[in-house]
């Protein structure tokens, strides 16, 4: 058996630079995650959070332009472990100021040249992804059949095209697409929003992955067409057991998949641990940001009521000036007259509370 | 709910509107009649035969009213046609036929002209901001502009009423001078509604207006537009996808399936005890009530298949029939199919309408 998580992501910085702005975007600044084999990490955030960015970098999709990886992801391939970042810093030069990123160079050929070279056979293969947009993820030239058919060719074994086709169509009629063989021959235009999403989905577990990144898998499509991707996903996850990562701004459906959860905002995890201590109501510590973003949904009680949400003041966080000390500050609402100093001039690390519990706030300092 | 006015809550929904706001009788401010809209379109780009166009009726003969003071919500999947009424009702589409009366006038016999003067009375917020707003104007010009095109006021009002919108919609004075872009989505659906305040209007058709929105920031959306029409006394035709945010906004809920009104009530009528398949379907869809209860209750109603519908098969009685898990139960009964005996909206008791054979 292999020890340890599957995916450990260690300091993970994501930077964009922003011409018109001449600043860096720091879309990802220091996240920390671990993915253990056979669970479900659900990660939760607001838009802008670097939920999706994180993902992207795992998958080495964060290449092109002035974009710069720092810190490391690891993972396990075949009891083997393998950074995906592993010398990428050769081809950056990285000006620091007081551990703030001020300029950088890149060779871009170089730094695409190595990613390209990590991420063949890891990409697509050992992790797939399920994209956000079903319908612009799929190539429109080729048939949905087809596609599959390709990702089985390419990633698996079965290295024969009437074979490979054979498998395909397992792998609709297992996404539960009516009639599969007569989907096979569709192109994604002829398919609608939820089924695109359901060949999507037997796309990226066609080459059978370790580790599957659902980014928004259900975003955009209909509420009824939404709770039975999730179903789908649901019942794929228990008879298969793959390794998930699960990214949605959605509450609802990370507490249903999965069984960790991280909480992301402003490019940070401010929050880690058990979906079910986590996602409930119940259990008091927790970070001041997940508490808010769990009252501001509309819950039976503000329904029948008909009492005003309880709103997060403030919007989201810019991620290009990010203040001194904690990032969720301006926006808290349970600083104490104690904490203030720490709260507005010292970053909080993500600090272990409880058994498989971490939080990055100075609440939990004492 | 005031305990003691509970039965006759039961017998007629007005009776609580004029509790809630007891100083006039609310008065009808919108009835929409029959409304129709059918777009056509051209199956190849140089078809002029009639055989060559093909008809999609995205509003099929809705019917509705809006008191003042009130918030109806229009829920129903992607491409229902939601929209499409929203538009049709404030003339931005000309109907294909029907009727509607905004304040007792007739809009849709209306010249251009005094259709112009209405607006200011009613209007719209728009679902992509990003596009319904001018890229290459100022926060303060887009206001002033919607102020001027309605109101003959001078520079020191105009001045004086936007810094009052700021203060109504919550946003902060320094962003007058930023261009839309340089907004987050939060703003950006602040700036929407105040321009549609600016011009002084009572009734607002609202679409989408949290969708694209973090749960956090639309909380405060949904608490602005409550606020407003309390203080106001704004009414709503409130569009959306998101069942929680309808049933938490609006008083009276109507669901569209293709074109068509199938059940309009009380909200949490709507929501609690549905008369129509397709209601309970959408209400117990919602993923984090299945989350909850997870017993197989709700599940068993949710069967028949689920596709696209295609709009070009001609109807044949219910046009909900090819998904409907009643129909599949009850063995395809004759009636639901029968061309003849399309459903029409039935009232069963206190107001509440549902268009079935075989209402739950």
């Amino acid at each position: 058996m292999m020890e340890g998580p599957l995916l450990k992501i260690n300091d993970l910085r994501t930077y964009f630079y922003s011409r018109s702005k001449q600043a860096f975007i720091r879309s990802v600044d220091g996240v920390r995650l671990e993915v253990r084999k056979g669970e479900t990490l659900g990660i939760v955030g607001e838009s802008g959070s670097g939920k999706s960015v994180t993902a992207l970098s795992v998958m080495g999709l964060v290449t092109g332009g002035p974009g710069v990886i720092t810190g490391s992801i690891e993972f396990m391939t075949n009891s083997d472990r393998k950074n995906l970042l592993d010398g990428l810093q050769d081809f950056v030069e990285i000006t620091q100021e007081n551990g703030r990123i001020m300029s950088v160079k890149k060779d871009v050929i170089g730094w695409e040249r190595r990613s390209e070279e990590i991420m063949q056979g890891i990409r697509g293969g050992e992790i797939s992804m399920i994209f956000q947009n079903p319908k612009a993820a799929l190539n429109p030239f080729m048939t949905v059949g087809g596609q599959i058919t390709e990702a089985i060719m390419l990633h698996t074994g079965i290295k024969d095209r009437k074979e490979a086709e054979e498998r395909a169509v397992y792998w609709l009629k297992r996404v539960k697409i009516d009639s599969p063989r007569l989907r096979f021959g569709n192109y994604p235009y002829g398919l609608s929003g939820g089924m695109c999403q359901r060949a999507m989905i037997a796309m990226a577990l066609a080459s059978e992955p370790d580790l599957l990144i659902a980014d928004e898998p259900t975003t955009g499509l209909d509420a009824t067409i939404q709770s039975k991707i999730v179903d789908l996903l649901l019942e794929l996850k228990h008879e298969l057991g793959t390794t998930t990562m699960l990214i949605s701004h959605d509450i609802s459906i990370i507490s249903r998949l999965s069984d960790s959860v991280a909480v992301m905002y402003g490019g940070t995890v401010v929050e880690t641990g058990p979906a079910k201590d986590i996602l409930s109501s119940s259990t008091s510590s927790k970070h001041p940001y997940t508490a808010a973003l769990l009252a501001s949904i509309p819950d039976d009680y503000h329904i029948r009521e008909k009492i005003p949400l309880q709103a997060i003041e403030g919007d989201v966080l810019d991620t290009i000036n990010i203040p001194p000390g904690c990032r969720f500050y301006g926006r808290c609402n349970r600083v104490t007259e104690k904490i203030r100093k720490r709260c507005e001039s010292e970053e909080p690390d993500l600090r272990e509370i409880a058994v498989g519990r971490n939080v990055r706030c100075w609440l939990y300092y004492e | 709910m005031p305990g003691g006015k509970l039965v006759f809550l039961r017998f007629d929904y007005r009776v609580e509107v004029f509790d809630r706001y007891p100083k006039h009788m609310p008065k009808t401010i919108l009835e929409v009649i029959d409304l129709k809209k059918y777009f056509t379109q051209r199956r190849r780009l140089f078809s002029a035969f009639k055989s060559d166009i093909r008809t999609i009726p995205a509003v099929d003969g809705v019917s509705f009213y809006l008191k003042e003071n009130e918030t109806v919500g229009l829920v129903g999947e992607s491409g229902c046609g939601k929209t499409t009424i929203g538009k049709t009702i404030l003339r931005l589409e000309n109907p294909t036929s029907g009727r509607v009366i905004f304040d007792g006038k007739d809009i849709t016999a209306m010249s251009r002209e005094e259709l112009r003067r209405l607006r200011s009375r009613m209007q719209m917020i728009f679902q992509d901001l990003d596009a319904a707003l001018n890229p290459k104007m100022r926060i303060k010009d887009i206001l002033r502009e919607a102020i001027r095109v309605h109101h003959d006021v001078s520079d020191e009002e105009v001045d004086k009423r936007i810094s009052e919108l700021l203060e109504q919609v919550n946003l902060k004075k320094s962003k007058l001078s930023n261009f839309p872009h340089e907004l987050s989505g939060g703003e950006k659906r602040r700036v929407g509604v105040a321009r549609v305040l600016s011009v002084g209007a009572k009734f607002i058709v609202a679409d989408e207006p949290t969708s694209a929105l973090d749960v956090s920031i639309q909380a405060q959306v949904v608490n602005l537009l409550r606020d407003l029409q309390d203080q106001l006394g704004l009414s709503y035709l409130f569009i959306s996808h998101d069942l929680r945010v309808v049933e938490l906004i609006s008083h009276k809920v109507a669901v569209m399936y293709l074109g068509k009104i199938v059940e309009m009530g009380l909200s949490s009528k709507i929501a609690h005890a549905p008369r129509h398949p397709y209601t309970h379907i959408l209400w117990s869809s919602l993923v984090e009530k299945q989350s909850r209860e997870s017993s197989s209750a709700a599940k068993n109603v949710q069967s028949g298949i689920w596709g696209v519908f295609d709009f070009e098969r001609p109807y044949s009685g219910c046009r909900f029939a090819p998904r409907c898990p009643v129909f599949e139960s009850k063995g395809r009964p004759a009636v639901c199919t029968d061309p003849q005996s399309e459903p029409k909206l039935i009232d069963v008791g206190s107001g509440h309408q549902v268009a079935c054979h075989f209402p739950l």
